[in-house]
């Protein structure tokens, strides 16, 4: 039923504000959230220049999991994760958590070896992980061909039962209307166009809205960090890459779990209206347009099929792609830049939003405090000088 | 497929046939600090512009080719 009073109302930006947060995507209001409730920021701002969750926000697979594999990363997924559960209920509105487990699929003995030592090291980090022979498998998906037929069988499996899916618009307007609540100024059709530096130190930003004076700036741009470093003379370790998404027309209720392949890189589940969402592996080259290919809708579909024979006539009806930000080490990059006040929240390639709640939380925390919280400490820039990468085998 | 790249030696070619090589960097010269060096391994101008790029044609010819594409827009000006 629709509601007759607004569920947010958007403003226009004031003159000066304590904090303005670049990017009204998830991370952007996130961290607007956690900087409202619990650090009692009183004045914050988020600028976004087109609508709330236009970019990454909107155009991920809803996928939530911790499936990463360097043990100083581990901690902070896990968090992240945790967190999902008690959010419907902090911000008051209906999250759509699901959290119905996920299948990652091995189709080679060595493949298999890996995931165990992936699982050890989860384990050990305190997240459940299962293994599953073929048979469990079958039990547990009975639509999934785990026959010899497929040209790449399925010889066992990774279960992550605390892995599954949240419905990102909810998640994206429970976060802007507990901002608004909270009294954080919404602003779109805002676009910034310069950060202002006054002796070693961010003062404010440029808008097409005329300039806003700020205590602190916080950037969460999700695939468009490149353009936050040009604006203060700095590279990032950064490619922006796009990453396409198919949807299928709404079947009834077949397949109760996310089931994915890492090493075919496919990803799908039915999500509760019905549709199937299938994902896949990042482009094969950098570009910073939202377009999507034949090729790769034929790749997912070709694979979707290998392995879900009944679905070879399926029809898709939608396909999108949406621009990640990836580095060399498939971590995000957190914290400062060597300039006061200015505070970076990205580099999220395609694990931005499951991290929505932890990196909102600690993003705050670093604002508020200008302390770097323990737990995003190997997300720092300074990594990539001192050549301490992580060590990240996960893509 | 989002756009041609002509290949020299075989023409016009869908740019799934290569493997992408990123953009060209510029190696620091000897004697370079190595806050330079890591610049160079791991930091991208990344601009949605014009940019010079290295491109490897596995499908087609096996050659290294650099070319001048804007990555906002896939239009190629120069081979």
């Amino acid at each position: 039923m629709a509601t007759t009073h607004k569920l947010l109302q958007f403003k226009q930006p004031a003159k000066s504000y304590d904090v303005v947060i670049i990017g009204g995507g998830l991370h952007g209001l996130a961290t607007a959230y956690y900087l409202a409730r619990y650090h009692q920021v009183k004045r914050i701002a988020v600028l976004e220049r087109r609508y709330i969750g236009y970019g990454g926000s909107g155009r991920n697979t809803e996928m939530v999991r911790s499936n990463k594999r360097a043990h100083e990363t581990l901690p902070f997924y896990k968090e992240s994760l945790a967190m999902w559960d008690g959010l419907s209920a902090e911000l008051e509105w209906n999250l759509m958590v699901q959290k119905k487990g996920i299948i990652a699929l091995a189709h080679s003995d060595p493949e298999l070896a890996a995931m165990r030592m992936l699982s050890d090291s989860q384990r050990r980090a305190g997240i459940k992980i299962d293994m599953l022979s073929p048979d469990e498998i079958k039990k547990m998906v009975p639509s999934l061909d785990t026959s010899d037929r497929p040209a790449l069988p399925i010889v066992g499996a990774q279960y992550h039962p605390e892995g599954g899916t949240v419905h990102h618009d909810a998640a994206l307007w429970g976060y802007a209307k507990a901002c608004g609540r909270l009294g954080v100024d919404i602003c779109v059709g805002v676009e910034v166009t310069g950060i202002r530096i006054g002796e070693g130190r961010a003062t404010g930003v440029d808008t097409n809205a005329g300039p806003i004076a700020a205590g602190k700036v916080h950037a969460a741009v999700g695939g468009y960090s490149s353009e936050i470093g040009r604006m203060i003379g700095m590279k990032f370790p950064v490619q922006t890459i796009p990453m396409q998404v198919m949807t299928t027309e709404v079947m009834k209720p077949f397949l109760d779990y996310y089931v994915a392949s890492p090493r075919l890189h496919f990803y799908t589940q039915q999500t509760l209206k019905g549709d199937l969402i299938l994902g896949g592996p990042l482009d094969a080259f950098q570009s910073w347009n939202s377009y999507t290919t034949w090729e790769e809708s034929a790749d997912r579909a070709f694979k979707i099929v290998e392995y879900f024979p009944d679905l070879a006539h399926v029809r898709v009806v939608r396909s999108w792609s949406g621009l990640c930000d990836c580095t060399g080490d498939s971590a995000p990059v957190m914290g400062g830049c060597g300039i006061d006040g200015l505070s970076l929240d990205i580099a999220w390639g395609y694990y931005g939003f499951k991290s929505t709640p932890a990196s909102g939380k600690y993003s705050a925390e670093y604002i508020a405090t200008d302390r770097m919280p323990e737990k995003i400490k190997p997300f720092a820039l300074e990594r990539f000088y001192n050549r301490q990468p992580v060590r990240e085998i996960i893509l | 497929m989002a756009f041609l790249i002509n290949c020299p030696n075989c023409g016009r070619r869908n740019p799934y046939e290569f493997t992408f090589g990123g953009e060209c960097k510029h190696a620091p010269g000897q004697g370079a600090d190595m806050k330079a060096w890591c610049e160079y391994l791991f930091f991208y101008e990344n601009m949605p512009g014009f940019q010079d790029e290295w491109w490897y044609h596995a499908m087609g010819c096996g050659e290294w080719i650099k070319i001048r594409r804007n990555i906002a827009t896939h239009e190629i000006v120069e081979v």
